[in-house]
């Protein structure tokens, strides 16, 4: 096991870059997710780590090993492909051996491994089975059980769980993060869902355009996105139009449709510039739910839509739509459509970025 | 889950073809290729096996009851004609092998050019070598391997020879003219096959710890295996009952079974005898095919 260092990492094709100049620290059993769009690089990244491509320049970092000119079989680092790839010629326990063959182990040692990381992931006794044999899930789990078996330094996960269906889905995504938390191995996850990304990581780098454009806690890429693309891929957000008056470290006093809110500081605002205001939905307070020091902006209401659990609002300030969630509780305040209402949020919850 | 639930699919469409068609009434849409095949192959193949059991009389074609093994004793008693019956095998089983020697890196290539235009030029290069008449073509070699050919004349030219080469007219020039027509059946035979094989199984048994030869022999090999045995049967198939190579590379002096049988009965107007050669050559396709069957269980891995 080992902390891997990205520096520099770029990939290019002919005229354009697959990936551009990605700089990546990853500790010690630390759970990292790529997070983006698909063509944004993640998996090129992915696959320059494993080996199967050379990066154009730049160096990956295991431990104090530079593995960059290392072909894939000598740079002890597993991977987990979309399909799995389990090999249809052999069955389970024969799948499992194949890194361990490799490495020359004495027969008893191999199947005593063998049975050990059958029983790890839950699939004791599946030894004669073949691929077309296991469900999704099961290879999924055969897939993982062969990589750790010859215990890697580090961990790749291709999109592991876009192949199955959605129950399963939810099922594997805290399997294998408790199993990862259990090994403490270093693990890059690449996909392109946040839900996974936010669940599982305990950092997550987001890119977009070959670019890794933030890198932070799944609470800090989602409570502070520093860009609009970052804004509009993790969640919903309003972004709406306004105007800086003024730009202070941290904060900021910007005008809406002539009214005027005070917010976080995304960087970079210059007074009298253009800027965008992100604010999440389920940010939104709105009557008497206001407190004192909230943001106030005064909205009518375009409609009112019921979804059970929640109530989502289409609401209008100036000329530009918000769209407000509020939890469907006891006593809530409900707003008709037509009516005149004051929103409003904390300023903490709201980012003015570079429009 | 995926996979249980495309199965119960396939069924159910199956069910509901049969259905619609009512089941028994499918089998009308067979009946032309049928009596197509029974006209014109079973009922020829299957008189022509049956006078191998009559006692040979030269000029006459007729099947008679009086039925002899007479035939079949000679074959296996007579040195020319079971000396025939193993050259034709080892000539087969050579011209397989040297055909997947030169067709696998081929179909490997091919399988794995993704960019469409060099992968349409490459199929067309192999499919070229088939639009020819095969008798065209075996002219040409013979225009390439002769005595006085192009390849004698240069080696002789440049000195490094003083006597030409005998490249043809023996078992060398046979095997050569073989490989040449038989090699776009074993190529095309492959590239499906390994095209199949998903690009993740080479990679991951790679960052398990294989150099690229060892992925190669443990995994893209084993999968190649049904293609390697399709092509390989076809081609021992191919060359055993090929009549014109024989002929023209091998100048008659290569005696295989199809040179037998054009002798007994073009030449000889022995039509019993020429008839159990024939059958002789059928059952040896027949025996590889099931060779090849066994062998094709053998790699899966009992997976059938």
């Amino acid at each position: 096991m080992s902390d891997i260092r990205l520096v520099n990492l770029t990939k290019s094709y002919g005229e354009g870059n697959a990936v551009s100049d990605v700089n990546l620290q990853i500790g010690e059993g630390e759970f990292f997710s790529l997070l983006g769009p698909s063509g944004c690089g993640k998996s090129t990244t992915l696959r320059m780590i494993a080996g199967f491509i050379r990066p154009t320049s730049g160096q990956i970092l295991v431990g104090r090993d530079d593995i960059t000119a290392l072909p894939p079989e000598k740079r002890d680092i597993g991977i987990v492909f979309q399909n799995y790839a389990i090999f249809p010629h052999m069955n389970v326990a024969e799948n499992i051996a194949f890194g361990l063959k490799l490495r020359k182990l004495p027969k008893a040692e191999i199947a005593r491994r063998v049975t050990e990381s059958l029983k790890q992931v839950g699939l004791a006794g599946y030894d004669e089975r073949y691929q077309r044999q296991l469900s999704g899930g099961e290879q999924q789990r055969v897939a993982l059980a062969r990589v750790l078996v010859t215990e890697p330094r580090i961990l790749l996960l291709d999109e592991p769980l876009s192949a199955l269906d959605k129950g399963l889905r939810e099922e594997m995504k805290f399997w294998i993060k408790d199993l990862q938390k259990k090994l403490r191995i270093t693990t890059i996850y690449v996909t392109h869902d946040q839900d996974e990304a936010l669940t599982m990581s305990d950092r997550i780098g987001v890119m977009s355009k070959s670019r890794v454009v933030q890198v932070g806690t799944p609470q800090e890429i989602y409570e502070r996105p520093k860009t609009l693309f970052v804004t509009s891929f993790i969640g919903h957000s309003n972004v709406l139009d306004v105007r800086v008056l003024r730009a202070e470290e941290g904060s900021a006093l910007v005008s809406l449709a002539g009214q005027e809110l005070r917010t976080r500081n995304g960087g970079g605002l210059s007074p009298g510039a253009a800027a965008k205001l992100v604010v999440r939905p389920e940010n939104i307070l709105m009557g008497s739910a206001l407190g004192p020091t909230d943001a106030r902006l005064e909205a009518s209401v375009i409609s009112e839509i019921y979804q059970g659990a929640l109530v989502r609002y289409r609401l209008k300030v100036g000329d530009q739509e918000i769209v407000a969630e509020r939890q469907n509780q006891a006593h809530v305040e409900r707003f008709p459509p037509g009516a005149e209402v004051t929103i409003g949020w904390d300023p903490e919850w709201s980012e003015a970025l570079v429009a | 889950m995926s996979i249980s639930e495309g199965r119960i699919l396939t069924r159910k469409a199956g069910f509901s073809v049969s259905e619609a068609f009512g089941g028994f009434r499918l089998w009308w849409l067979v009946l032309p290729a049928f009596l197509f095949f029974l006209a014109f192959f079973l009922v020829p193949v299957i008189s022509l096996l049956a006078i191998s059991l009559n006692k040979t009389v030269p000029g006459v074609v007729t099947l008679t009851s009086n039925l002899t093994l007479d035939n079949f004793v000679r074959i296996f008693t007579r040195a020319i004609y079971y000396e025939a019956i193993i050259r034709s095998i080892v000539i087969g089983v050579v011209v397989a092998a040297v055909a997947l020697a030169l067709g696998y890196p081929l179909a490997f290539l091919i399988a794995k050019t993704e960019h469409p235009t060099r992968n349409t030029i490459l199929m067309v290069l192999v499919l070229s070598a088939m639009q020819l008449d095969m008798v065209i073509r075996m002219y040409g070699l013979m225009v390439l391997m002769g005595d006085t050919g192009l390849i004698n004349s240069a080696l002789m030219w440049l000195g490094i020879t003083s006597a030409p080469l005998p490249l043809m007219y023996n078992t060398f020039g046979v095997v050569v003219g073989l490989v040449q027509v038989t090699l776009p059946f074993m190529v095309l035979s492959l590239i499906g096959i390994i095209r199949a094989i998903h690009p993740s199984l080479e990679e991951a048994a790679r960052s398990l710890g294989a150099t690229r030869g060892e992925a190669f022999r443990k995994v893209v090999l084993p999968l190649s295996m049904p293609g390697i045995l399709a092509g390989s049967l076809l081609v021992f198939a191919l060359s055993i009952s090929s009549y014109v190579v024989p002929a023209l590379m091998g100048g008659w002096k290569v005696v295989v079974l199809p040179i037998h049988i054009y002798q007994q009965i073009a030449e000889a107007g022995r039509w019993q005898f020429g008839a159990a050669v024939a059958a002789v050559l059928f059952v040896t396709s027949l025996i590889a095919v099931f060779v090849y069957h066994r062998a094709a269980v053998f790699t899966s891995g009992g997976r059938t």
